[in-house]
């Protein structure tokens, strides 16, 4: 994977003919052959730097293996990926202790997301205030409600300052009033610093109100990119349909996406697996 | 090979403040989690050696090893054990118990064997000075030779470092790899200097070829060094052909436990 610190080039992300594979395991234990899954097939996307792009799909479509892909921490298996700048992964409850006081959390967080001691002290204040942990914070993280404990994480993660966030189902926790807080950081980051953000999410209003570009991923295959609008109405349209298909139906549906995407392969023995 | 070695190790030098920190909340959490806390870092390895000093020291009348009584001689390989036995055990889950982690964040990998070797070195403290003070009682007191501690401390940390990269990648590809090493572990302590000397008599059949056998395990040369420097005063340039040997096995260890990362340390995310 190519990664380069500041690039000309006017994409954040480009992917071309990207797959995705994952093993499974064989129902019947045979030990010689074993199931593949296409997780994602044959992607083909650019994104542009500063675009803020909501990711949409139903369960299980790859929305998720698309993330730890362009977040660096999973590797493709076909085509080919380019990332220009620096990505990361906004993840929430991540690193957080459950034994150690909020203090010592964000410590211990902000060691773990690569800052320096330095830098941890000067997010301290922000953190605090912006997850309104108040005389919470020398309490032990296990006695948080779970709202509390995600605003702690998502706050110790708005520290980060990469050029591509990648955000998956942040927004979904905590209570509105929260989520609006957050959705307005995130706003600040897209329209100030022009930041390119990839949002992942299921609350269609949220995407629709954020983003400019839509995506759609429907099981492993890129349904459609285009303007925010067109995308969230056909997605829609689509789950709508999905919803009023009787039971049957619905299954034989999920089915038949399931079987496009299995592949059969011969399995690697441990030894190759380690020199092959 | 290159490449893989200094992959490894810029990332581990640049994320050094990153392995203090996680080793640091990992004791703390540790600790907050029981009502006593930092007393077990010292109860734990002193009931250890109580028991073995008990058994075998008491109840089977060991005699003085050299004119070194049982229980100081005890004591001090013991620390150096109780360094090398839980880093290397739990060097196995290094990062099969952070998979919460690296599948959610940008996380170097490679440098979770040291966070363990780091976490585990603070129990070695405690337990030194539990060494300490008990040989302090017995009779013997600080001289320059014990510098030769740090060297050897060194050693041991060089040792299990590269035993838990490798461990810890094999742990991930095959999961039983943690379970064989906890029995084989046991095997190891018996087959290591630490509550008998390790030396056949000369009665023995075949004793001048298992004494060589004895040496070729790399604990017997941490373990024999750190008694070296407290009991006998014996810098670690007298056994120049154990040292280079040592450093040979722990160099190979290395270079396997780099390789071994650098080939995976993109795939761990899909191996759990």
């Amino acid at each position: 994977m190519e990664k380069t610190l500041y690039d000309s080039s006017p994409y954040a992300v480009e992917m071309e003919h990207v797959s995705k594979i994952y093993k499974l395991k064989k129902k019947d234990g045979d030990s010689k052959s074993s199931e593949s899954f296409y997780a994602l097939k044959d992607i083909t996307l650019k994104i542009a730097k500063g675009d803020v792009v909501g990711i949409l799909g139903t369960n299980g479509s790859g929305k998720s293996t698309l993330s730890v892909i362009l977040a660096g921490i999973s590797d493709i298996d076909s085509g080919q990926l380019a990332i220009h700048g620096e990505q990361e992964l906004i993840s929430i409850n991540t690193g957080l202790n459950n034994q150690l006081t909020g203090l010592e959390n964000i410590h211990l967080k902000g060691a773990l997301m690569g800052f320096k001691p330095k830098k941890i002290r000067e997010i301290i204040d922000g953190v605090v205030e912006f997850a309104e942990l108040g005389d919470f914070l020398y309490q032990p993280v296990k006695k948080y409600s779970s709202g509390m404990k995600s605003r702690l994480g998502f706050s110790i993660s708005l520290a980060l300052d990469p050029d591509i966030f990648i955000i998956d189902e942040a927004l979904s926790v905590g209570d509105k009033g929260f989520a609006k807080k957050c959705l307005n950081r995130m706003k600040k980051l897209r329209d100030e610093k022009d930041k390119t953000i990839l949002f992942i999410s299921h609350s269609l209003p949220q995407v629709r109100e954020f983003c400019k570009t839509g995506l759609w991923i429907e099981g492993g295959h890129l349904m459609e990119t285009g303007p925010i609008r067109d995308v969230c109405d056909h997605y829609s349209d689509y789950v709508d349909k999905l919803n009023a298909l009787p039971d049957k139906e619905k299954k034989k549906n999920l089915d038949e996406k399931f079987k496009e995407r299995l592949i059969v392969t011969e399995k690697k023995s441990f030894w190759i697996k380690i020199f092959g | 090979m290159f490449t893989s070695l200094k992959y490894v190790f810029g990332e581990n030098i640049h994320n050094l403040y990153r392995i203090y920190s996680i080793a640091k909340y990992e004791l703390l959490a540790d600790m907050r989690d029981s009502k006593f806390g930092l007393f077990w870092n010292f109860a734990s390895p002193a009931i250890q050696v109580l028991t073995y000093w008990l058994i075998f020291g008491i109840a089977w009348n060991r005699k003085p090893i050299g004119n070194i009584n049982y229980l100081p001689w005890l004591v001090v390989g013991y620390a150096a054990w109780w360094f090398i036995q839980p880093c290397i055990q739990s060097g196995c889950s290094a990062i099969f118990s952070k998979t919460s982690v690296i599948t959610k964040m940008k996380f170097p990998v490679s440098i979770l064997p040291a966070t363990i070797c780091a976490k585990e070195f603070f129990n070695h403290l405690c337990m030194l000075l539990i060494a300490f003070v008990t040989i302090m009682i017995c009779g013997f007191f600080p001289n320059l030779y014990w510098l030769g501690l740090i060297y050897y401390a060194l050693c041991a940390f060089a040792f299990v470092e590269s035993v838990s990269l490798i461990l810890s990648v094999l742990t991930m590809l095959w999961r039983d790899v943690r379970k064989l090493v906890t029995s084989l572990m046991r095997m190891l302590m018996y087959f290591s200097p630490v509550i008998w000397e390790c030396q056949f008599p000369d009665t023995f059949p075949l004793h001048g070829f298992l004494n060589v056998c004895m040496k070729l395990n790399p604990v017997y040369y941490i373990i024999t060094g750190y008694r070296d420097s407290i009991f006998y005063s014996r810098p670690f340039w007298q056994h120049p052909a154990l040292t280079l040997y040592f450093w040979c096995c722990v160099a190979l260890l290395f270079i396997v436990g780099c390789a071994l990362m650098y080939k995976f340390k993109r795939k761990f995310i899909d191996m759990i």
